[in-house]
Parts: structure tokens; sequence; C-alpha cells
């Protein structure tokens, strides 16, 4: 680790970050007026249209792969650092046209909730505290690179009304941690997706902004590709070496389960896909995404560490080649670019940053309201009467876990900080958190014979066989390792995502086949007198093996044996007590029949004949209904019946959908170019008087 | 001079590895009809997805030759 550096900036640097932060805040609050119950809070009404998803999703995706790590490795071994940028192209096919659908039409609110149709609610509980630490861990993370790039623009001390204290990384998140916490509290997430689009260009202008001072202060282009060495303007690391970073092993912790999670488990990322008007427009949001914006964001992220590297090769250089690689993006920035731009980059860096925190705040939020405190209210039969009066509870409940979940971000920064960089500390994290949800989701959706005795085996007997990898990463990950070397310190920390990745699929997998003999079991056992002592036998020892691999009691081969026994001791007390039907449970939840999820979704057969998109003025009705109701000609032009699903949405394109609703065709009326819509309607989409609405038949 | 296990065998580890889960993704899909051909929009999605795969593939592939000879 390289030396901390202060003090860095000037004053006008300090009133340009003071005026964006204040802009930022103000624009985020006034978008707390699109919040009129959780679902505006959490998934905006699902409104937008994809240009302002994907925009909105690059300042998610750029920060939390943030400015400070990627600059860090960047500098340390050169462009190789945009390799996790540029390796998510592989699961996209699953993901528009599998998990996309599925978790649209099926209208759940979480990934939880998803487990529990899917499954059974004890696997939606091991989900929901799988995926709580996932997004705090994620907001830890956001924290930990937040307070490395303010930490250097800060004196060593500052001295308040008399009291004399010292800056510390501790303190300054803390300080953060507090000003994030406020748009999501207040704002939700219409707020979230308005102020990251902003974002995202302040982002990519400000990325690029360093990449031209930097090239014209190292004398231009040929200049920049001549100093940097060979092995520095690859695209790929090593294949295996050196620990710290390689090929192999981030392809398996980032490429793959870093790329599946982030993707198909991050709830921040999946709520703004779903926030989109429709399943195709998420599809748009999520290939344009990749296909153009992660690769801009590649050089937008890791350029600064590169051009750090090509100063520190010129002759006299002002930067050292042991600079602190966590400091560098900070350090080149200011070097290379004016007084006043420089607190602009590092503003739009450092907003960035609250961007994606904020946005994982508020999916943990989500899950906390719609996994816990939910089925709570249900489970206690504290579920108001009032619709209304119960969504408001809800909502206030959503910012009281947002702030809980702000504090929980800050305090797991202290085991974060004990890896070398940042990079380091994501990559474990993502390597250790996304086997067994990811495994879980994968296999579910794919899979119709995964059942809830396989999903939660592999969750437990899973995690049991990560826990002995930790324990043991030579022999167990070192078969896996494929020549990579082991770091003492922190061994395995890319490829161990190998290793916990094949260890969930072992056990599900395994248990799957062997579930018709496993129900021959549990009907001997269900016919014994004895059956109660006979599961509360095997609960007993399922848990004590947990227990004896957690503390690491036996040797190694003991208990591995030991944790593949309390695998299939756990499937087959699952099966003694949930209970399962194949086809019930799969019906719209997997792949194999996504045309019936999307029947379930509409809740009649889909119109699937092909209409125009009309141009229409609003009036409001009397009634209160929840359709909406235009000529019999506007209708014909449509292609609509009545029961069709319509999008409404003001046809300035430019708001991207923020003055919209989806609703249901209602009775037909003679007034051509006349849509009617309730009073209720008109506040959730808050139209403009005298603006001309567009109409699009949905399904 | 960087070696083979620098440049290419990362390369085709990537596109060899990564290419199997892109068609298996893509075989299940169509094969589940949760990508059906017989839609023209779904046909537009199928190549863009082909595409993006050599897309990236080609831009790696220029990238190293740029990085080695260039």
């Amino acid at each position: 680790m390289g030396q901390q550096v202060h003090n860095i900036g000037s004053s006008s640097d300090w009133v340009v970050m003071v005026i964006y932060f204040i802009f930022i805040l103000l624009f985020g609050t006034y978008f707390s007026k699109y919040n009129k119950n959780t679902n505006d809070f959490f998934f905006g009404g699902r409104r937008f249209a994809w240009w302002i998803i994907a925009m909105s999703i690059v300042a998610t995706g750029v920060s939390s792969h943030s400015f400070v790590k990627y600059s860090a490795k960047g500098f340390q071994y050169g462009l190789s650092s945009t390799m996790t940028y540029l390796n998510d192209w592989f699961f996209v096919p699953f993901f528009i046209f599998g998990w996309l659908p599925i978790i649209v039409y099926s209208r759940v609110r979480s990934i939880p909730e998803y487990f529990e149709r899917r499954f059974n609610p004890t696997a939606r509980f091991i989900a929901t505290i799988l995926q709580l630490l996932y997004l705090v861990g994620y907001v830890g993370i956001g924290f930990l690179t937040m307070g490395k790039a303010i930490l250097p623009l800060l004196p060593e001390s500052i001295t308040f009304f008399g009291l004399h204290f010292s800056v510390t990384l501790m303190g300054t998140i803390v300080v953060v941690a507090a000003i994030t916490g406020a748009y999501i509290t207040f704002g939700g997430q219409t707020a979230v997706i308005f102020t990251d689009l902003v974002q995202g260009f302040m982002l990519l202008l400000a990325g690029f902004l360093v990449f031209s001072f930097g090239i014209y202060y190292v004398g231009g282009w040929d200049s920049f590709w001549n100093i940097l060495p060979v092995d520095f303007k690859l695209p790929f690391a090593h294949f295996n070496e050196p620990p710290d970073f390689n090929f192999v092993g981030i392809f398996w912790q980032d490429g793959v389960a870093g790329s599946i999670g982030f993707l198909f488990m991050n709830m921040g990322l999946i709520m703004r896909f779903m926030a989109t008007k429709s399943v195709d427009e998420g599809r748009k949001a999520a290939t344009f995404n990749i296909l153009f914006m992660l690769p801009l964001s590649a050089i937008v992220v890791g350029n600064a560490g590169w051009i750090g590297k090509a100063i520190s090769l010129i002759p006299g250089s002002p930067i050292s080649a042991n600079a602190d690689p966590d400091s560098i993006f900070v350090v080149v920035a200011n070097l290379i670019a004016l007084p006043g731009v420089f607190g602009f980059v590092i503003a739009a860096l450092i907003a960035a940053l609250m961007s994606t925190v904020s946005t994982l705040i508020n999916a943990a939020a989500a899950v906390y309201v719609n996994d816990v405190e939910r089925p709570l209210r249900k489970w206690l039969k504290r579920v108001q009467a009032d619709n209304k009066a119960e969504e408001k509870s809800l909502l206030n409940t959503a910012r009281i876990s947002s702030v809980l979940f702000t504090i929980l971000g800050v305090i797991i920064v202290i085991p974060f900080n004990t890896f070398p960089t940042v990079y380091e500390a994501h990559g474990f994290f993502h390597s250790t958190l996304t086997p067994p949800l990811v495994v879980a989701i994968f296999l579910g959706f794919l899979w119709k014979k995964f059942n809830p005795s396989a999903v939660i085996a592999s969750f437990i007997g899973g995690v049991a066989l990560m826990i002995l990898g930790a324990y043991y990463p030579d022999p167990l990950i070192s078969f896996f390792a494929q020549g990579t070397r082991m770091d003492p310190a922190h061994p395995f920390i890319y490829i161990g995502a190998l290793y916990n990745t094949l260890v969930c699929v072992f056990v599900a997998i395994a248990v799957v086949l062997v579930t018709p003999s496993l129900y021959k079991i549990v009907g001997k056992i269900k016919d014994s007198e004895n059956k109660k002592s006979i599961i509360y036998t095997l609960i007993a020892l399922s848990s004590a093996i947990f227990l004896a691999v957690a503390v690491n009691l036996f040797s190694i081969w003991v208990l591995v044996i030991l944790s593949l026994l309390m695998s299939f001791m756990v499937a087959l007390t699952t099966m003694f007590y949930v209970k399962y039907d194949p086809d019930q449970n799969t019906i719209g939840l997997t792949i194999w029949d996504i045309a019936k999820a999307k029947e379930m979704f509409k809740g009649k057969k889909i119109n699937d004949s092909v209409g125009k998109t009309i141009r229409i003025k609003w009036k409001l009705k009397d009634t209160d209904d929840e359709t909406i109701n235009f000529s019999v000609n506007d209708m014909k032009l449509m292609a609509a019946e009545k029961g069709d699903f319509v999008y409404l949405c003001d046809a300035r394109k430019y708001l991207g959908g923020l003055k919209s609703f989806h609703s249901v065709y209602g009775e037909p009326h003679n007034e051509d170019g006349i849509v009617y819509i309730s009073q209720d309607q008109f506040e959730s989409a808050l139209f403009s008087k005298g603006k001309i609405l567009t109409a699009d038949k949905e399904m | 001079m960087p070696s083979f296990f620098n440049t290419w065998l990362p390369f085709i580890y990537l596109y060899g590895v990564g290419g199997v889960f892109f068609v298996a993704g893509l075989i299940i899909t169509t094969k589940s009809k949760a990508l059906d051909l017989s839609k023209k929009r779904h046909r537009f999605w199928f190549y863009v997805l082909i595409g993006g795969f050599f897309y990236f593939m080609i831009m790696h592939a220029i990238w190293v030759v740029a990085a080695l000879y260039w």
C-alpha cells in the first residue's frame, strides 16, 4: 500500500463541489412528488423509456465498479483494468429472454418473493438474508470507495469551534453516509433515476475530461501509447499471475459470478429494469448499456490509472511509482486538470458513488419492506384495512429502513478496509456472497426439476462447503485454481468464485438427482410411528454438523463428507415439511413457459395483433374505475379490445415517460381523439393541462 | 514481448468458455420459445445477440494486435 496523501485541491474546487452537491440534492428532492405509494418509491411506477434507464444505469454501474478501484488497477497493470467491463455479454440471452420477462410478468416485488413463489417460504427467508447481506456489503464497498476518494482532498486535521478533529477514513465515511441517506430517503426510485440520469452524463464528461487533459499532459496520443510498456497496453491480464490480478480468476469472479450477480440478483439494477415501461424497453436498456456504455465506462473509470502510469515513467515525474493505487485517480486528476475543473471531476465521481450507494440502499429497503415487513404484518394480522393508509405506513417503514441500511453499510466498511485495495475487497465480496444465490436463481428459472429440497440443501450445504474452502484453500480451491498462486494473506480472492459456484451447483444437482429416492425415504419416515423423533434427530444432526464446520472441529475430509451428508439430511427435512407441486409451483416462473407468464400477467389471452401508436387529448371523468376510455375508432387504430393493456404517456419524448401510466381499455365512446382518465390516474401521471399524449396498446 | 499467457490464451479462454455459456443461453432460450424466432421482433433480438458476441470478440482481437505491433 502506498503513502496516503492529504490537502489536494484548491478553494475553487471546493466551491464547485458544494454547488454540485446542492444541485443534486435539490434535483433529487424535486422528484419525491412522484412517490404516491411503494410501487412508485421502489419501481418508479414502471413507466420510463429505455434511454432514461440506460443512462441512469451508467451512473450506477460506473461507480459501483468505480473510478477509484479501476484507476488503481490501471495504474498497477495497465489497460487490462477494462477486462471486467467487457465480459458481460455471455449471459445476456438468459437475462433479456429469461429472467427479465419472468420477474416482470410474475409481478414479484423482490427476488426473495420469487423464491417463495417458485419454492417455499423457507427458501424466501434464506434468500432474503443472502440478498440483504449482498446489498449491505455493496453499500459498504461504495462507502469505502467514497471515503478513499474524498480523504486525499481533506487536511490531516480540522479545528471546529476550538475543538480539534483528526480527519480519518471512517470519520469521512460517516459524514458522506449522512448526506447520501438524504435524497434516497425522501426521493425514492424516481429521484434516483433522474439524478442518475444527470450524473451519468456528468460522469462520462468528467472521465473524458481527465483522459483528454491527461493525453495532452503526456504530449499527445503517440507519446502516451509509446511510453506504456507492451504488457500495459494489452486488454487482458496475465492468465494466472499475480494473485492480486490475473485473468482466469477475474473471469470466474467477475465475468461469471459478478456478471450474473449484477444482472440477475442485484435488486438495485433489476429495479431499474422493472422501472421501464415494458419488457422490450428493458431489453433495449440492457443491451445498449452493455454494448456501448460499458466500453465507454471502462475508459472513463480506468484512464486516470493509465495516465498516472505513463506520467510516472517520464523522467523527473511528479508521480511516484510507489503512489497509493487507491489515491491515484485523485492525484492524477489534480495534477492535470485546472482548479475548478478538478472540483467538478471529483464532485461527479463522488456524486456517482452516491448514486450507486443510494440505489442499493433503496433496493435493500425494498427487500426489507416486501420480504420482511409485509409478511410479518400479515402474520401478526396488523395489515390495515384502508389500502391507502397501509401504503403510507409502508412508505414510512421504507424510509426508516433506508436509514438503518445506511448505518449498516458504514459498519461493514471495517472488515473491507483490511484488504490492500478496494478492488480486492470487492473481488472477495463477490466471490463469497454471490454463488449460492446465483446458482439458486439460475437453476430455479432454467430447470423445472429444481425443487425446494435442492435449493435449501444448496444454500446450507453449499455455504458449509464454502466455509471449508475458506479454512482449507489448499487443497479445496487450489484444485480449481488453474495455476493461480495462493496468497496466504488473502487466498484465492478471485478463483474462489469458481469453487464456491461449483460446490453449490454440485449439491443442487446431486439432490435433484436423488429426489425420487429421497421421496421414498420420506414416505417411510412419515409412515413410521417415530416420525417426529426421526425428523428432530435429522435437524439436530444437521445443526451440529454445520456448527462443526463453522468452527472447523474435525479434519478437512471428515468435514467435507459430513457437509455432504448434512446436505441430504437438510433435503430430507425440507421434503418432510414442505408441500410442493412441481406443476403449480413452476407455472410462469421458469423460462419454459414465458408465454404462460405473460398471459397470467394480463389475466386473459394476449392480443398480439399489431396496432398503431396514436396521439390524443385527455379529459377527466367522474367515475373512479381503473380503466380508461377511448373512442371506437381510436381503439380500431390501436388494434385494441376492451380489457387489453394500454400505456398512456405525455407526447414530449424528452420526458422519457416521467408523465405516464399503465391502464386497461374500458368501454369505448364516440369522441375521436379523446381519452377519459380518472382523478387518481391524473395524480399518478401528473399530466400537464393541454398537452398531447400518446397511447400504445401493450398486450 | 509478452507471452502467450498474456495475449491469446486469455482471449481463447474468454470466448471459448464464455462462448459455451453464450451458446447455451441461445439454445435454451430458443428451445423454450422464450426467444421465439417466428416473431419478427425476436429475430431482431437474436441478430443483436449474435452481433454483440462478435462485436466484443473482434474488439478484443484488434486490441491485442494493436498492443503487440502498433
